[in-house]
């Protein structure tokens, strides 16, 4: 299987695990950026590069978990992995439920390291991929009218025509003609597929009243 | 002196003899307080002065107008000399009266009266004042010096100088026909002998005679009714009695004046002397005895030598006895007291000869110490019963006591009868016991002692183990972080270059500077453990010349990890060119590792932008070094600040309040001080001042 491609954003402070670390990298194939300190990091740092970031917990002035963080808040989403020399469990939990990749302690195998490293960027290519779809969804509903928009939120509820039409103030007839076109517009094949994209694009069904009970 | 014609019976004779010592023993008193004892003394020496007169009128030969015995100018200076200076004008003042009562009863002209009195008084003063510049101590006749003061001064220059005084006197008011050379021979005779009999008399029982006869054994007592018995029989016998004895006869009473001054002392012999004159004079004056056969004048001169030559050899026979007598209980007293000093002393104690080290006595103390009995150490060699546990000690010991005459506080481990090891200090003293040059060896029984030392000294060094232990358990993450590091760095450098070989991509150049890497960190890795095993070591103190400034920064590397993690910003002001000071490296390592880890503790409530350490050196104005360790915690609340050093104090939970009173006890057996301050602004700063100069023991 050939590595997913991917840039890792190495952050430590000690300048010999950066290094080291930074080779080995490299060694496995890996493009690395590599930065001193979180300063220098978040100067240095261009979010448009596929990849991952590998942070150091312990450092002077800001630790990993505030800089991942600060990241989150600026709206920058990437896959983080933690590498910390004090590994207690506190820590560990906190960068976990932070949404870390993983938590490896130093000194660390390279394996778990590659791999770790492996999934933060298939993670973040998925998330890019994610991200790119919802992107794409967003521009063919926008191409929807508002009629078709109403049509589309009642199909994904799955209501059948004629209730849409009696729901709508309009005949099934015409109903059938807005799906037609939506569809064809979301570049759809099938109803279960146009109801994936519609669910990607967060469209949830109009509360109604149920028609049975 | 009186040249009466009047010859009043010597009734009253016997009453001075038995109120002199009892009154005297007030004069005594008079000292410091002339109230109304002052008062009864002038009276008495009044009463005593007049009944002196009257004696002497009766002791007058008839019809020859001068006193054989003249009393009161001997009475006059015995009340001077039992009396302090400042009484003597009062008891001069009193004798006035008295004296012109006794004169004038015999008609003698006014003048002549008074010039008496003049010269009465100044042979009194003469005497008291002499005597008095050469016996410090009081004149109680039971000495050489003594005796001799009073007869060179009271009994000779007094009477002599006065009697030149009253002869020139009569000669000038014209009294009587008397040429003035015979005057004064006549006067000077007749004092010199009352002198002799009255001062040591009075004196000897002044000083507790009364008080002696009480105490006296009945046998002595008895002896003494029987001495002065066989004096009367003989003394009447010869003198009283027919006048055609042998001359020879007139040396009958000497076995008992001698048998006086041997077995009674001053007191007795001068009371045995008191008993032959009066005998003598009183047989001569009535014209019975030996000194009756003569003219009057001749009478009297032969009775006043005869008494003056008996009664000067006693006096000086019974002091030099008494001397002797002192000074052999003074001996002996001595001896006890050492025989008991060393029996019963609380250390041991030992005798040795100085040429062969033989013990020739110990003491209970010292059977005890050493396990050998007296039987068994007595005439063997401390070398031969090896007391020393070496022989250098051994050499020191009898080189210096051979050298200054004694040791002192000499320190020595010394061997019991089991070989087991005693420490004992020595304090010795080179005496001659027999003849023989010895010395006297005090141990003092020092092995409890130094053993208890011993203990408090390594619980001590225990305990700062401990605390150095614990004080590095409480950094175990922070240390274990320094040394993941290094460990990080090599593997992942390692394990790049196993990749690099896996994918055939060999540099040279490459695989120089990843193992170049690989040296560094495995360096810096080896060090971490290296500083941490000098301080987990339990070792002995070593005091060596310390760069502060180096030991200051070794000491934030090591609590590297723990200063980050807790985001604390540390700034050090170390400048270059301190002075070394001598000191142990892991224990000041320990006082600053402990100062570093209270202050991050101190700043865990502290706002992260707020929390600076900061560490300054300096040099200080004696070559001593000055360390400041100063945080921005809460301070030191004032209620803490006196219990901060203070064992088991603590604030924290987890604390055991070791580390800053064990940080004293450090610093303080560097010869150095630690303390605490509150900044002016926010936190705390500890200072530890280290002296140039440290002492050897810890």
């Amino acid at each position: 299987m050939t590595p997913a491609a991917g840039t890792v954003f190495l952050v430590d402070d000690d300048p010999g695990v950066l290094k080291a670390l930074t080779r080995l990298l490299r060694a496995s194939g890996r493009e690395v950026r590599a930065f001193a300190s979180p300063e220098e990091f978040l100067s240095g740092h261009d979010p448009a590069i596929p990849g991952c970031l590998l942070f150091d917990v312990v450092m002077p002035g800001r630790d990993g978990l505030e800089l991942h963080r600060e990241l989150a808040a600026s709206g920058i989403e990437r896959a983080v992995v933690f590498i910390s020399g004090q590994g207690d469990v506190p820590t560990s939990v906190r960068a976990m439920k932070a949404g870390a990749v993983d938590f490896l302690a130093k000194p660390f195998d390279d394996h778990e390291l590659l791999s770790a490293v492996e999934i933060a960027i298939e993670k973040d290519e998925l998330l890019r991929r994610i991200r790119a779809e919802r992107t794409s969804i967003q521009n063919r509903l926008a191409t929807l009218t508002l009629r078709e928009r109403q049509v589309l939120e009642h199909v994904v509820s799955g209501q059948l025509n004629k209730h849409i039409a009696a729901e709508l103030g309009t005949v099934e007839k015409t109903v059938k003609v807005h799906r037609g076109r939506i569809m064809r517009k979301m570049g759809a094949g099938s109803l279960v597929e146009l109801v994936r994209l519609a669910d990607l694009a967060g469209i949830r069904p109009p509360r109604v009243q149920p028609l049975v009970g | 002196m009186p040249q009466g014609t009047q010859s009043s019976p010597p009734s009253d004779f016997s009453k001075v003899r038995t109120t002199s010592p009892s009154g005297l023993t007030i004069l005594r008193r008079v000292a410091g307080k002339p109230g109304s004892d002052g008062w009864r003394a002038a009276l008495l020496v009044a009463v005593a002065y007049y009944l002196g007169a009257k004696v002497g009128f009766a002791f007058t030969f008839q019809p020859h107008p001068i006193s054989t015995l003249w009393l009161p100018n001997s009475l006059l200076l015995a009340a001077l000399v039992l009396t302090p200076t400042s009484s003597w004008l009062l008891l001069l003042a009193a004798a006035l009266p008295a004296h012109l009562a006794a004169e004038l009863q015999s008609g003698v002209p006014l003048t002549m009266v008074l010039g008496w009195f003049a010269s009465n008084c100044t042979e009194a003063l003469i005497g008291a004042a002499c005597i008095r510049r050469f016996c410090a101590a009081p004149l109680r006749f039971d000495s050489f010096r003594h005796v001799g003061a009073f007869l060179v001064f009271g009994a000779f220059l007094g009477p002599l100088l006065s009697s030149f005084l009253d002869a020139a006197l009569v000669t000038a008011v014209g009294w009587g026909q008397e040429a003035y050379w015979p005057l004064v021979r006549q006067r000077f005779l007749s004092n010199v002998l009352a002198a002799l009999i009255v001062v040591p008399f009075v004196l000897t029982w002044a000083a507790g005679g009364v008080a002696a006869v009480r105490r006296a054994s009945p046998q002595r007592a008895a002896e003494a009714v029987l001495l002065f018995s066989c004096l009367l029989a003989v003394g009447i016998a010869i003198f009283d009695r027919d006048r055609s004895i042998l001359p020879a006869l007139l040396y009958a009473p000497l076995p008992f004046l001698l048998w006086a001054a041997v077995r009674l002392g001053p007191r007795g012999s001068s009371s045995a002397v008191v008993t032959l004159v009066v005998l003598a004079i009183w047989g001569a004056t009535h014209g019975e005895g030996p000194f009756s056969t003569s003219s009057v004048a001749e009478n009297a001169r032969s009775v006043q030598l005869f008494l003056i030559a008996v009664s000067v050899p006693v006096l000086l026979l019974a002091a030099a006895l008494e001397e002797r007598l002192k000074a052999r209980e003074a001996l002996q007293m001595s001896e006890q007291r050492f025989a008991t000093a060393f029996r019963s002393s609380p250390d041991p104690m030992m005798i040795v000869r100085l040429s062969d080290g033989v013990i020739l006595d110990a003491n209970a103390r010292w059977e005890a110490m050493f396990g050998y009995s007296l039987e068994e150490a007595v005439g063997r060699s401390t070398a031969d019963l090896a007391l020393y546990a070496n022989q250098a000690d051994h050499r020191t010991v009898f080189d210096r006591i051979g050298k200054y005459g004694g040791i002192r506080d000499f320190e020595v481990e010394m061997r019991d009868r089991d070989g087991s090891a005693r420490q004992a200090v020595l304090a010795a003293e080179t005496v001659e016991v027999g003849g023989i040059a010895c010395f006297i060896g005090t141990l003092h029984d020092v092995t409890a002692q130094r053993r208890a030392e011993r203990e408090a000294k390594e619980q001590s060094r225990q305990l700062t183990h401990l605390t150095r232990v614990a004080l590095l358990g409480q950094l175990s993450g922070a240390l274990a972080h320094e040394l993941y590091q290094p460990l990080t760095a090599i593997l992942s450098n390692a394990q790049a270059a196993q990749r690099f070989l896996a994918s055939g991509r060999v540099d040279p150049a490459e695989f120089r500077d990843i193992l170049a890497d690989i040296v560094a960190e495995d360096k810096r890795a080896g060090e971490v453990i290296h500083r941490l095993r000098a301080l987990f070591r339990q070792g002995e103190t070593q005091f060596q010349p310390l760069d502060t400034n180096d030991l200051v920064r070794d000491t934030l590397d090591l609590a590297h990890g723990d200063l980050i993690a807790r985001d604390i910003d540390v700034t050090t002001e170390l400048p270059p060119g301190l002075p070394a000071v001598r000191a142990d490296r892991i224990q000041i390592q320990q006082v600053l590792l402990n100062l570093f880890v209270n202050a991050t503790e101190a700043m865990s409530q502290t706002a992260a932008r707020e929390r600076k350490l900061t560490i300054r050196t300096q040099a200080l104005r004696d070559g001593g070094v000055a360390v400041s360790v100063a945080d921005c915690g809460p301070g030191i609340p004032d209620t803490r600040e006196s219990r901060l050093f203070e064992p088991f104090f603590t604030t924290k939970p987890q604390g055991l309040g070791l580390g800053l009173s064990i940080s004293r006890a450090i610093v303080t057996a560097h010869g150095g001080r630690l303390w605490a301050t509150n900044n002016s602004g926010l936190g705390a700063t500890f200072h530890i001042e280290l002296p140039q100069r440290v002492g050897a023991s810890s």
